[in-house]
């Protein structure tokens, strides 16, 4: 088990019932391989540097968890898949 | 070795050689002094100052990092490029907007 953050930027124009989903989506994915989030953090919407997707906004999320490290090609492929997220950073530390 | 550098240079200077476009006077790491400081890819107020107006990685002779200090520098500007907190290329949104 290793300590990783991740990062992620969700489409501006979702209602909160969609980020909610996709939010659960993630935890679910991240406790089912064996991990825990030990934290979340929203830090909002903010303007992106250069345009992702055409959008010149994004929500941005912050997660702190604990996974296996077999399970991180897993989540990468995962959230490169759904679609309410635009852009997403996993780093280890 | 990097002392070695300048000394260099600055000869060049003096003997009319080619010179170095900028070299402050006083250069420290800014990292090793202060041992606390992390270097991290969210914090962008940080690295902001180790980039050019332009978005551009400031080289060392610019800023008197050292070498072992400009590599996570580097690594953690690309990583808050990817996650747009800084731009590639260019100033700010709200610039080009304006």
């Amino acid at each position: 088990m290793h300590n990783y953050e991740l990062v992620f930027i969700v489409h501006p124009d979702l209602d909160e019932e969609a980020i909610n989903q996709a939010l659960d989506k993630i935890k679910d994915w991240i406790t089912k391989s064996g991990g825990s989030v030990v934290s979340v953090d929203n830090w909002g919407k903010k303007h992106l540097s250069y345009e992702i997707q055409k959008q010149n906004e994004g929500v941005y999320y912050f997660f702190k968890a604990s996974m296996p490290t077999t399970a991180v090609a897993e989540l990468e492929r995962n959230l490169t898949i759904l679609e309410p997220v635009m852009r997403h950073l996993i780093v280890a530390k | 070795m990097a002392e070695d550098d300048i000394r260099e240079d600055g000869n060049n200077q003096e003997r009319g050689g080619f010179a170095r476009r900028y070299t402050p006077k006083p250069r420290f790491c800014q990292f090793c002094s202060e041992k606390t400081l992390e270097i991290d890819y969210k914090n962008t107020a940080l690295l902001r100052r180790y980039t050019t107006e332009e978005g551009k990685i400031r080289p060392r002779r610019q800023t008197g990092t050292c070498a072992k200090h400009q590599r996570t520098v580097a690594r953690e500007i690309k990583r808050a490029r990817h996650i747009a907190l800084l731009p590639f290329t260019g100033g700010t949104w709200e610039e080009k907007v304006r």
